[in-house]
């Protein structure tokens, strides 16, 4: 109870996290119940009505088809995070699993698999996901493949620091004394001691993980052109450049996301860090 | 250790660095196209047998897979990364022809970006707990994480259609000649030459896409600085300086300021390699004729070979650029020389 009062204390301090807070939660609103909160459809095309500005009948204006930008930006949401979801769960598990293997394993193990890491760190993310996306052909599912194959990096890095750590700990000394084997010591001891702060990590990349999915959609790498998908809908918006509303819709609703998390993850940062309280 | 040493090991693990990054593009080009020869050649030249024949033959499709990656690197040291399927051009020769404007954008963005950003972290620093310092805070904040494209959208719009400040897409305007080709960057052939009204006319389409790649690097900067700065201003020699009754500017700008830069130098490496990649959304919304552009045309009309020479291209650059700031380190961080 006094920690929970302590928390909302500092909570209060760092007013970004509470921010970035009710932004997620209200998107994770929007996926759910897009369909009752979307006034139109949002693939249902209007052509008397194309090009129009934000006025009382379309909040946030139509688009070169006379389709809804709010009900397309709303379903939008449906497409977007459930990617970058996908592909942090897939980056954690992989990551995780590399990153535990080169730390348990250690000597010549360690050394390769960290100098491959490395390697993967040398290339432009986007621009090694723009190859691989465009080497499998352009769909949503491929561009989240590129994406998982790009980004487990950090993942492995972070895991690898803490199964190191935790490897000299008298719980696992013990546990090894005991008679366990490697595989029952990494998944049994080390995963739920070594898991949190990975999760914490991923958690707090999905903002990252959508804007690199969304700037594949915007590269044309994503979903086919009249998808509602959020880089979708601004690259299409670009070729209208003097209709902003076609472009600013979409582009603040991964901005609002991204920034979002960054905000939460910045404020826990300054909440977790004794540094920051003097 | 002696500067030759220094220099001399740096480069020797740049090597199996440059070898690494080869193997993973050549893996990559191979192993994920279901079909190398259909993901590496235009559309009509598949039904035509001799052409077919002869890709396989140059990088020896029918050998084993090892081979083939000695046949690619082969081809690689002689400057062959293939033919772009969109332009019809050898890559490299493309990626030449592209690679100055984006170095001129990226080269720039920098500068905007470490002005910006050490002026932002000081201001930060000195006033701590100020206006100041919550106000630089926040933009830091909004810098990192405010999505480049959409800023460039924005600025766009703002800047260049709606109020007409800055110069809006391209390298020039219409009517300004191109001056001669020496260095290839506009602003700096138009200064050697002595084109004045070109170097204006340069300079004013490069700002705008260098202040919105510039933010990203400027919030980057500002944080480190801000911190860095704050560690050092409470080290005894900054004490020390302050008692031999030194004013304070100077205490910042020679004691302080010298030291709380060092983690800003480590990071420019890496921030340049991430400019270079931000640059491909950057200029393709600019339509800034760099190496960008070309990944960015290439990716929607699905030029794979003109892919993978970029994203090649922009790793060595980032190993070349962390080369360079292992360079600098030497002659900044004095500690090296005596390890």
């Amino acid at each position: 109870m006094a920690d929970a009062s302590r928390f909302w204390g500092r909570l209060r301090k760092n007013p970004e996290v509470l921010l970035g807070l009710v932004v997620v939660l209200a998107w994770i609103v929007v996926v759910i119940f897009a369909p009752l909160l979307a006034p139109y459809d949002p693939l249902q095309q209007n052509v008397s009505d194309r090009l129009q500005p934000p006025n009382d009948v379309y909040l946030l204006g139509t688009d070169e088809l006379g389709r809804d930008i709010l009900s397309r930006v709303l379903y939008g949401a449906r497409i977007t995070i459930p990617a970058g979801l996908v592909v942090i769960v897939v980056n954690t598990v992989i990551g995780w699993l590399i990153g535990a293997i080169a730390g348990f394993a250690g000597g010549a193990w360690d050394e390769a698999m960290m100098r491959t890491t490395e390697l993967f760190m040398a290339f432009p993310t986007i621009i090694l996901a723009m190859a691989i996306t465009a080497a499998l052909g352009p769909d949503i599912r491929n561009a989240v493949i590129a994406l998982v194959i790009v980004r487990w990096t950090d993942y492995a890095r972070l895991t690898r620091g803490l199964i190191i750590q935790a490897k000299t700990t008298e719980y696992v000394e013990a546990a090894r004394s005991l008679g366990a084997g490697n595989i029952y010591l990494l998944f049994r001891t080390l995963l739920p001691n070594s898991v949190a702060p990975v999760l914490v990590y991923g958690s707090l990349d999905i903002g990252n993980a959508i804007l690199l999915f969304a700037g594949l959609s915007f590269l044309g790498l994503g979903p086919e052109p009249s998808s509602p998908e959020w880089g979708r809908m601004i690259s299409v918006g670009v070729s209208f450049f003097d209709q902003w509303w076609m472009w600013l819709s979409p582009g603040l609703a991964v901005a609002s996301f991204v920034m979002a998390f960054n905000f939460i993850g910045d404020g826990l940062r300054d909440m977790l860090d004794p540094r920051s309280a003097t | 250790m002696p500067f030759y040493k220094y220099i001399l090991r740096r480069f020797l693990f740049a090597i199996p660095l440059v070898l690494g990054i080869t193997v993973i593009a050549f893996l990559i080009a191979n192993a994920v196209p279901a079909d190398p020869i259909n993901a590496n050649l235009p559309q009509n030249a598949l039904g035509n047998e001799r052409l077919v024949n002869a890709f396989r033959e140059k990088w020896g499709l029918d050998e084993p897979l090892h081979i083939q990656y000695l046949v690619y690197l082969g081809n690689l040291v002689r400057g062959d990364m293939g033919e772009s399927i969109k332009t019809r051009n050898p890559v490299a020769s493309d990626l030449r022809q592209f690679l100055p404007a984006t170095i001129e954008l990226a080269s720039f963005s920098i500068v905007v970006g470490l002005v910006m950003g050490i002026g932002f972290g000081v201001i930060s620093a000195v006033w701590r707990r100020s206006f100041h310092d919550y106000a630089v805070r926040v933009f830091a904040l909004i810098g990192v994480s405010f999505p480049v494209f959409l800023l460039a959208l924005i600025g766009l719009s703002l800047f260049h259609a709606q109020l007409g400040w800055f110069s809006g897409p391209g390298r020039l305007g219409f009517l300004t000649p191109k001056p001669p080709h020496i260095t290839g960057l506009y602003t700096i052939d138009s200064l050697l030459t002595g084109r004045w009204s070109t170097f204006r006319d340069a300079l004013s389409h490069l700002i705008l896409p260098s202040l919105v790649l510039g933010s990203y690097v400027a919030g980057i900067i500002t944080r480190i600085t801000r911190s860095s700065l704050l560690d050092v201003l409470g080290t005894d020699y900054v004490r020390t300086a302050r008692s031999k009754g030194q004013i304070e500017p100077l205490v910042v700008m020679r004691h302080a300021l010298s030291n709380a830069l060092i983690p800003v130098v480590t990071m420019l490496g890496v921030l340049y390699g991430n400019l270079l990649a931000g640059a491909v959304l950057i200029e393709a919304i600019f339509a800034w004729p760099g190496i960008g552009r070309y990944a960015f045309r290439a990716s929607t009309s699905q030029d794979f070979p003109a892919i993978m020479g970029v994203s090649m291209l922009i790793a060595f650059i980032y190993v070349v650029a962390n080369f360079v700031v292992d360079f600098l380190y030497f002659f900044l961080d004095p500690r090296i020389r005596y390890t």
